[in-house]
């Protein structure tokens, strides 16, 4: 066919179409139809044929008829009152006795005409009459939702719910949901419950999900009742069909909203189909799984622990597979597969990708939070490559890793030496200078790496390094004066006199003032915290309670929420990430001995601890103390770790969660103030199992109680509020 | 559910066909697709669901073709990608190939398929055995249409037609498993898994009963045999013929099975596998002048359960990248042949046959360019494929296969056993 505009075609065809010849040539006929039904799907308009294909309706070639109603069915709503015409042929199609026929209109939505057919569908002997008649009653719904639908419609909708046919009572459901939307859906109640249960088994996979989303609505009488029915779903819980199953999981975080315990069995159970899904030959199911698996690892992060292999990475797996599954691995880590799990990142690393290397680089500065060692001695390694993308990572994830665990810092103060030359762009710059600025004191050549980039800053682009370099020259001149006064005097001027940016401007001039008022002035402005210990809350959240994220489960969001949050943590100086999970544990701090008077420095070494510990008998105060906590061991060790920082308690060995008997060994320093000169310090060692253990040096019962009841609130905010 | 529209795109993202089912959301958005995507994949933060303003796309890509699914409402994500995996699994079926030329041939066809899979957003009938019987028409071929309404429509039994006849009866049945083993360049182990599945070409006559016996672990542990080879499985997926309560209650596969050719049932078993091929590589790079592959194929001695005979591997392919920027090839194999693929950089090794217990090598050399390329390639893993027939790396067997018919005539159950490889990779150094 050669090409035709659009006018030219539709002109062609109603030429053809209103040939006598041609319509008296069935073949010839039914050709010319498939033409106009293939220019619009090509998205010709052809309604102006709407007239002629009306005519073309009134034909016993079934394919044509259906072929007209795809059209008409296209076009019905735009032509009212030629849609008039094809009333009549409608209304006899739809009484045909081959059920065929009538299937294959689809009721067109021509308002007042179509009613009639429709009841009369509603009631045929065919099945597949009724499946359409059904849905037509919600196209028209839709098409003038003001309306008052008949309430016998409603009703003979709600009694084909007993169909035989199992799709039939699916689009009856689904009917009903859109047409009774104003009223929030279709009325759920206990005879139409057990009865869709009873026939869910016959259904295909879309129909159950259907049924099982509507059931969320349900509201068991009896705990009796409401155990039948999980008892009844078990089946479709592990069922091979992802749909489905996440349906039924959903379905059962809906139903037991006030029973965590069978909540939590559900998700255990679920674990096995979740994996499987997450090896789903189709990647779109696999990203889908493993959002889904994020979304639980909030409330359960000891779930897939044991199931660490099934997350890495396959080589050919497109970049947001990948990042996905180290975000998951980052939350599996624990004691047994850090090593394994640190060699596989380390792999990615490397990746062609830059944005999945990246992605490695910054889930093993997350890991380094729990494991710092291992973790800055990959990330070193790493800085040997002297690749930009790489480099620029690994100083980014730096700068992160020593905001919250300041006791990195000698380690990356060395790494930091002779990487500005491979960095090229300004989040690795900006991260650099942060670094060097905090640092500055112990990174030798840190005057000199400074110089470059002052002497470089007329052809520097980036606003952000521009801002960073004054902040870092100000604290730099703060710590090394004889080193800096004179380049940042030459930045200074820069900034105030050429600089045509205005916040670079003003901040210039806002140091520049600063300066006048003395050097003391200056020191209290700019020397914030080196670290946020509250941001550790970070490293591990505290498990969510599961309703937190229930309703958003098996839906589009938790594919699109999670990219977001990623994206808005992995960027910027760490001062300016700001959390309110520190708000949870605040409340602990109202105790005698105030978390402020506890330290976790001077840092005790492991071995030395075991010394300490062993040592007892001769000069610690020991106390034992039973404290009921049964969820603690559920949480996982890094929120109970973050949990412990962020009151300056240390933790320092864990058994990895779940394992019996689980312990955990931590210590702490008090300082604690009896009068205006004496300043007690003490040590307190902790051994946590079930019951608390504690051992002081020297005695001081008052910090030891203070301490304890510190560690006891700790406990149980760490415990889930439903407990 | 709730998928407002379904369309199908080509690689340039025009639209090849549309089916508008809801109406809620303007067709024109689709406009808005390409461009987003061609953003998102520059950026690296790809990903299966697209937005714009309140519409979401939740597209998949098949060959050379997108689809996409659009909807404004928060709909199940899982149900509309294996609705769009569904959509594939039909068109395929129907053009053997789904790709874009496919589609423009058959556009009436794809039409009236879109409108059985779904109506009004909702997925109606998505079976491709029922959708053959009411959609009849093959592309171009102009019939008459069937007038008689499909049995199946009505049918308790919706996957088999009534009154199907064979002069000879038989079922062929197929258990084929594909090993997947990851090998770190350490020559250790990473993870290996079996998928299987067990594939029948039914034909019988009438509505036959079958029941399927495996060597399956917990029916063995359950009848209280526990003699002999037994085998666990995992993620045991039925194709919907199976009477899934029957197997819940006492592990019988009982189903009457769909005419012609069919997945039974597929099953995953997560054990440790040797690999039965291992692969020893040496890989020398010289930069600025050339690279030296050597690699070495060694087959495990294997015996067959049933026979006492050594295993063959046949059709054995190792995969060998090279740089991209390697040239001159020159090798030197002790059995096979080697062929140089550069537009996938790779070095291709063909054995037809392999009978355990050999081994073999090959040597590559490549000449590399004076000026390097500055881009940084991965180290791709090298991988091989193979195929053993009469032989399953599981030791499933299938015990027997009794087929029920009233009419009570015999008929003949046929199985084959074959292993083959579902992408054995080796990392390198």
């Amino acid at each position: 066919m050669p090409y035709l505009g659009g006018d030219d075609a539709v002109r062609e065809l109603r030429r053809a179409l209103s040939n006598p010849n041609v319509q008296s040539d069935p073949l010839r006929y039914r050709n010319t139809i498939l033409k106009v039904i293939r220019s619009m799907s090509q998205g010709v308009d052809v309604s102006g044929l709407f007239s002629e294909m009306v005519k073309a309706c009134a034909t016993v070639d079934i394919v044509q008829k259906k072929l007209v109603y795809v059209f008409l069915c296209s076009y019905a709503a735009l032509n009212p009152e030629l849609s008039l015409l094809v009333i009549n042929t409608l209304r006899k199609d739809c009484q045909d006795p081959n059920p065929m026929v009538p299937h294959h209109t689809r009721y067109p939505p021509l308002v007042e005409y179509v009613e009639q057919p429709l009841t009369a569908g509603l009631r045929d002997r065919a099945a597949c009459v009724r499946r359409v008649a059904i849905l037509g009653w919600a196209k028209l719904y839709n098409l003038q939702p003001t309306s008052e639908i008949d309430a016998s419609v409603v009703n003979e909708l709600y009694s084909l719910l007993r169909d035989p046919d199992p799709v039939v009572i699916v689009n009856c459901l689904r009917a009903l949901e859109e047409i009774l939307k104003e009223e929030g859906g279709v009325a759920i109640n206990k005879p139409i419950t057990h009865h869709l249960l009873n026939r869910l088994k016959e259904c295909d996979v879309w129909g159950q999900c259907d049924i099982l989303r509507v059931l969320q609505r349900y509201k068991p009488q009896s705990d009796d009742e409401l155990f039948d029915i999980l008892s009844l779903l078990d089946a479709s819980l592990v069922s091979p069909h992802p749909p489905v199953m996440a349906a039924t999981l959903s379905l059962f975080l809906h139903l037991c909203p006030d029973l965590p315990a069978v909540s939590q069995a559900a998700l255990e159970r679920v674990r096995g189909p979740l994996l499987a899904a997450c090896g789903s030959a189709s990647r779109e199911m696999r990203f889908t799984a493993l959002c889904h698996i994020q979304l639980l690892l909030r409330s359960l992060p000891g779930l897939m622990g044991a199931h660490y292999k099934r997350f890495f990475c396959g080589y050919a797996e497109p970049a947001y597979i990948k990042q996905r599954k180290m975000q998951v691995l980052v939350e599996l880590v624990n004691d047994e597969n850090v090593v394994m799990l640190l060699d596989e990142l380390k792999g990615y690393c490397t990746d062609v990708n830059a944005d999945t290397a990246q992605a490695a680089i910054s889930a093993i500065g997350r890991i380094g939070r729990s494991y710092s060692d291992r973790c800055l001695e990959i990330l070193t390694g790493l800085l040997g490559l002297k690749q930009d993308h790489i480099t620029s990572a690994v100083v980014q994830t730096m700068r992160d890793l020593v905001w919250v665990c300041p006791q990195c810092s000698d380690t990356v103060c060395v790494a930091l030496e002779g990487c500005e030359e491979t960095l090229q762009d300004s989040q690795g710059r900006q991260a650099l200078l942060w670094l060097l600025g905090v640092y500055g004191e112990r990174v030798s050549s840190a005057p000199y790496t400074l110089e470059v980039f002052i002497d470089g800053v007329r052809s520097e682009a980036s606003l952000g390094v521009k801002m960073e370099l004054l902040t870092t020259a100000m604290r730099l001149f703060l710590c090394r004066p004889a080193e800096t006064q004179d380049m940042l005097g030459r930045l200074l001027h820069y900034c105030i006199e050429e600089e045509t940016d205005m916040c670079v401007r003003d901040q210039a001039l806002l140091y520049y003032r600063l300066l006048h008022c003395g050097i003391e002035e200056t020191r209290k402005v700019l020397h914030g915290p080196r670290s946020d210990p509250s941001l550790g809350v970070l490293i591990g959240r505290p498990a969510e309670p599961i309703s937190q994220w229930a309703s958003s489960f098996n839906t589009l969001e938790p594919l699109r929420q999670v990219a977001v949050e990623t994206e808005s943590v992995s960027r910027g100086s760490p001062e300016h990430v700001t959390t309110d999970l520190s708000v949870t544990l605040s409340g602990c701090r109202v105790h005698d001995v105030r978390s402020g008077d506890l330290s976790p420095s001077p840092a005790l070494s492991p071995e030395e601890f075991e010394r300490l510990w062993l040592q007892r008998q001769e000069d610690f105060v020991r106390l034992e103390e039973r404290v009921r906590c049964p969820a603690v061991p559920h949480c996982s060790p890094q929120s109970l770790q973050a949990a412990m920082q962020l009151l300056n308690i240390q933790t320092l060995a864990f058994t990895p969660p779940h394992a019996l008997p689980w312990r955990v060994y931590l210590y702490t320093h008090t300082q604690h103030t009896h009068s205006e000169d004496t300043l007690c310090r003490t040590l307190i060692l902790g051994e946590l199992l079930l019951k608390v253990t504690l051992q002081q040096q020297p005695r001081d019962d008052e910090a030891l109680r203070g301490f304890l009841s510190i560690l006891t609130s700790v406990l149980h905010t760490l415990t889930p509020e439903s407990e | 559910m709730s998928a407002s529209a379904v369309f199908v795109l080509d690689l340039k993202g025009k639209v090849l066909i549309c089916r508008n089912y809801k109406g809620d959301v303007d067709m024109a958005e689709i406009d808005h697709f390409m461009p987003l995507l061609m953003i998102h994949e520059e950026e690296g933060l790809l990903c299966p669901v697209l937005s714009h303003g309140s519409v979401h796309f939740m597209w998949i890509k098949h060959s050379n073709l997108y689809l996409v699914a659009t909807t404004n409402k928060n709909s199940n994500a899982s149900l509309v990608y294996s609705f769009l995996y569904k959509i594939v699994e039909v068109f395929t079926e129907y053009f053997k190939e789904l790709e874009e030329e496919s589609i423009q041939d058959n556009f009436v066809v794809v039409y009236e398929l879109l409108d059985e899979l779904m109506d009004f957003g909702f997925p109606q009938t998505t079976d491709s055995k029922i959708l053959q019987e009411y959609i009849t028409q093959e592309g171009a071929k102009l019939e008459v249409a069937k007038s008689k309404v499909p049995t199946t429509v009505t049918n308790a039994v919706s996957w088999r037609s009534e009154g199907i006849r064979y002069k000879k009866n038989e079922v062929f049945i197929d258990v084929i498993e594909s090993i997947n083993v990851l090998v770190n360049a350490n020559g250790s182990v990473m993870s290996s898994d079996i998928v299987g599945s067990i594939k029948l070409k039914t034909m019988l006559s009438g509505m036959p009963e079958l029941r399927l016996g495996l060597n399956d672990r917990v029916l063995f542990a359950l009848t209280g045999r526990d003699k002999g080879k037994t085998v666990v499985m995992e993620d045991v997926k039925f194709h919907q013929c199976v009477r899934l309560s029957r197997f819940d209650s006492d592990r019988t596969i009982s189903f009457i099975p769909p005419d012609g050719e069919s997945e039974l049932m597929s099953y995953r078993i997560n054990t440790h596998v040797k690999p039965l091929i291992w692969i020893e590589s040496v890989i020398e790079k010289f930069s600025h002048s050339r690279v030296e592959i050597m690699v070495k194929v060694i087959q495990r001695k294997m015996k067959y359960r049933q026979f006492k005979k050594q295993s063959v591997a046949n059709n054995v392919e190792v995969r060998v990248p090279v740089p991209s920027d390697a040239d001159s090839p020159k090798f030197k194999t002790s059995t096979g042949n080697a062929k140089y693929v550069p537009e996938k950089n790779l070095v291709v090794w063909t054995i037809k046959s392999f009978p355990g217990g050999k081994e073999f090598l090959m040597r590559a050399h490549f000449g590399l360019p004076s000026v390097e390329n500055n881009e940084l390639e991965g180290k791709p893993p090298i991988t091989v494929k193979f195929e053993i027939p009469y032989f399953t790396v599981s030791g499933i067997q299938v015990r027997y296969m009794k087929i029920i018919e009233k009419s009570g005539y015999q008929a003949l159950p046929w199985v084959r056993y074959i292993t083959q490889s579902g992408g054995k990779l080796l990392t390198q150094h």
